[in-house]
């Protein structure tokens, strides 16, 4: 038997006391994967921002239109590599709670600033900017509503109408876009710009916003600037800033959701802290008899030390681990339901190696001042307890 | 029958009295008792505050009139003939001048810095008709004055002017290339209202370049009767393809989508950390049985029943958890009742709304934490009634 084996038959000689602990602990690491990976998803357009793009919109507010002139105008600002634009479409697909997050786009510029996160095949691409009528829609959208190459859907929209009445538009999918990594999110569909500008009723040459990719993150700043003094003083200024602030500021607005996770986990952590450390002193307490016995053996003090560290590690481990697979499954569960808030919910690799380094840390907390008891304990107080 | 109660009463009594023996255990499931507890109610108590101050805005006597499909205000466009046509419907109330009693009104997001965070927020600038804010409860204003008809003046919100700066009374704004004087701050009742700023809906037209659409129009009805004539009225005319709804059932749909995301975030957690503490407490009072079993098969053997000792475990196990479930409750009341907090709302902007707590929300925190006391209790508190006594007084 060695020192493992003493410490797995420890561990488990009150079995009911064992499998509760690790429940609990089980909980906390469930809790900690499922907001973990929801805080991640919500704010996945942080991270995926790349550094080179910029956003521009109208300085009132991101809402706000601006003239489409200001696209010519903004790719001939030195710096800029390329730049296109969208407007919000407001869609939903047959009933108003069938949200759609659909964008006219400038069919040409669009997918090559999007370029490293979207993949659409060349030759659908093709179709894509040949076709008016036509629409990109991205994968998870396209699997949620069964749609396929060649299918006609009417995408109703509840901002904007037609010309001819009514608040649809029949769009033909050409094209299927999948994201290049795993937190891409390609809950959207895309349509041409020229063809919603010409049918829609109202707000006519105007567009809701532009991305620009500069030559490098360098000059990020200068074309910034740049932009935003082209404009000054006109009826629609302009407010030009990298995607990474602009999308930190946006998710800003919900609340401090980083905060509400913090305390959250922090209240689950403090709770089971609490009960693993209060049970495993109480389990220790109950084996001194034994600890003296084992040092009568010969064990000496540090050995003892690591013995019960490696027991509360042991038990925060059969705990954490599964608590983070659960949370995974659940992560799966929830991401076409929470498509909209947070894409591409998951538990993370990243995610998984700090819930790991938490229960290491979960082990040595709890189980350090029994340990501590333990190894400084007199061999003749030991035996004489109890 | 007598003997058993007072069996039941002595049993219980030692077992209260024993809790201080484990007092760090016991204390370990009180705190988490009553962190499952507050992590519930401050969610629940989010979802109530702003859930009062949307469904708090809306009259049953005020139409609202939006494009038909548009959901919220700020997708909505009326036409300025749509709005004459609806200024004729049937059910308006007219004010002393026979006018109609309406307010075509237009809806724009600009943006606010938050006080707490300094970054960026959608704030809405309604352009109000000249009835605008007698169709609203309680409209006042607390500091300065209205802002006068055609001029570039605003009125702040008291909620908004609290959570976002650049506003205060007397300032310029500038919204784009526009500027706009802050000449008043007006209180509505606590109400979605108080999150706005207003300004004359033509001025607004004009420097936003919105001439002849409104978004919304709203009107004093006779009575909330009078809200299906105007709606039969307004289906019946090809020219207009509008929802009518009453201002308060249109603010209910509004309210019932982010506080029924609260509380569905809230929920799961709470019980999935009252799962956590029914282990902690199942550990605490299985400890309980054991550190007492000599005890409790002494009593047994001088003729006690099983019963007696079942009911101390379990009201030791009770009393925890309402010790927690109080605590937790007090612990909400004075760290979150009344604490101001804003997100975004249906409408695309910040609804600015204080946390609320009720004596039902309480009484809903203290339940979940007699749950995991009685589930907690339960199953130690048989085999405290089980124990064979022979084995009991060996125990140790």
């Amino acid at each position: 038997m060695n020192d493992f084996d003493l410490v797995r038959k420890n561990l488990f000689r009150r079995k009911l006391r064992a499998s509760l602990m690790i429940v609990s602990i089980l909980i906390a690491f469930m809790i900690f994967g499922v907001l973990a990976g929801f805080y991640r998803a919500f704010t996945a357009g942080e991270d995926a921002a790349a550094a080179d793009r910029m956003i521009t919109v109208n300085k009132i507010n991101f809402t706000q239109p601006m003239p489409i002139a200001y696209f010519n105008r903004v790719k001939a600002v030195e710096g800029v590599r390329q730049v296109t634009f969208a407007n919000w479409f407001g869609g939903y697909y047959q009933d108003p709670k069938n949200f759609i997050m659909a964008l006219a786009i400038e069919p040409n510029t669009y997918f090559d600033v999007y370029r490293s996160e979207i993949d659409v095949p060349p030759e659908q691409l093709q179709a894509f900017i040949r076709d008016r009528g036509s629409a990109v829609v991205g994968e998870t959208l396209a699997q949620k509503w069964g749609w396929k190459i060649g299918d006609r859907i009417p995408l109703n929209s509840n901002i904007f109408s037609q010309k001819s009445g009514g608040h649809t538009w029949d769009l033909t999918i050409v094209g299927i876009a999948k994201g290049k990594a795993q937190h891409v999110d390609t809950n959207f569909l895309l349509f041409q710009y020229p063809y919603f500008d010409e049918t829609r009723s109202f707000g006519k040459d105007t567009i809701g916003w532009m991305i620009l990719q500069t030559t490098s993150p360098e000059n990020n700043d200068r074309v910034a600037k740049t932009i935003d003094a082209m404009f000054a003083n006109s009826t629609a200024e302009t407010s030009t800033d990298t995607e990474k602030a602009f999308g930190k500021a946006f998710a800003a607005q919900f609340g401090n959701i980083a905060l509400i996770v913090l305390l959250v986990v922090g209240a689950a952590f403090i709770t089971i802290l609490m009960i693993v450390g209060n049970t495993m002193a109480l389990s220790i307490r109950e084996r001194t008899r034994e600890i003296g016995v084992l040092k009568t053996l010969g064990f000496s003090g540090p050995r003892i030390l690591t013995m019960v560290l490696g027991e509360s590690v042991l038990l925060a481990l059969l705990g954490g681990i599964p608590g983070l697979a659960i949370a995974a499954l659940i992560a799966m569960a929830l991401r076409t339901s929470l498509a909209n808030i947070a894409p591409a919910f998951a538990v993370s690799p990243t995610i998984a190696l700090q819930g790991l380094a938490l229960m290491i840390a979960l082990g040595l907390i709890t189980g350090i001042i029994p340990a501590l008891n333990a190894m400084r304990l007199k061999i003749a107080t030991a035996l004489g307890r109890g | 029958m007598r003997s058993l109660w007072l069996q039941v009463a002595a049993a219980t009594a030692i077992n209260l009295k024993s809790i201080s023996q484990r007092r760090w255990l016991s204390l370990s499931t009180v705190i988490a008792i009553a962190l499952v507890v507050i992590v519930l109610l401050a969610f629940l108590a989010m979802a109530n505050g702003f859930q009062r101050t949307i469904a708090g805005s809306g009259a049953d006597d005020i139409a609202i009139v939006l494009r038909a499909g548009s959901q919220a205000e700020i997708n909505s466009t009326v036409s300025r003939d749509q709005v004459r046509v609806i200024e004729d419907g049937p059910g308006i109330a007219r004010g002393s001048d026979g006018k109609p009693l309406i307010s075509p009104e237009l809806y724009l997001v600009v943006d606010g810095i938050k006080r707490t965070t300094k970054t960026k927020a959608n704030l809405p600038l309604r352009g109000i008709g000249e009835q605008g804010s007698e169709l609203r409860k309680d409209v006042r204003i607390t500091a300065g004055r209205m802002f006068n008809r055609g001029s570039n003046e605003v009125v702040v919100g008291k909620a908004l002017l609290r959570e976002f700066e650049g506003l205060d009374l007397g300032s310029t704004v500038s919204f784009g290339a526009t500027r706009w004087t802050v000449v008043g701050v007006f209180e509505a009742g606590g109400s979605v209202f108080e999150s706005e700023i207003w300004a004359d809906l033509s001025v607004v037209q004009s420097l936003f370049n919105r001439n002849n659409i409104v978004q919304t129009v709203r009107a004093r009805l006779t009575g909330p009767a009078a809200l299906n004539e105007l709606k039969s009225y307004s289906d019946n005319d090809p020219r207009l393809k509008l929802d009518v709804k009453s201002e308060a059932s249109y603010f209910a749909e509004q309210a019932s989508q982010t506080s029924d995301l609260i509380q569905k975030l809230g929920w799961p957690l709470a019980i999935a950390m009252a799962l956590g503490a029914v282990a902690g407490a199942l550990n605490t009072m299985y400890s309980s049985v054991a550190a007492r079993a000599t005890e409790i098969a002494t009593l047994r053997a001088i003729g006690f029943g099983g019963f007696p000792a079942f009911v101390g475990t379990l009201a030791e196990s009770l009393l925890l958890a309402v010790i927690g479930g109080l605590l937790g409750a007090a612990a909400t009341y004075l760290i979150f009742d009344g604490l101001t907090a804003s997100t975004l709302g249906g409408n695309f902007t910040q609804v600015v709304f204080d946390f609320k707590l009720s004596p039902w929300l309480i009484a809903e925190g203290v339940m979940l934490a007699l749950i995991v006391g009685l589930i907690g209790g339960l199953f130690p508190a048989l085999r405290a009634a089980r124990l064979p006594i022979v084995e009991g007084l060996y125990a140790n």
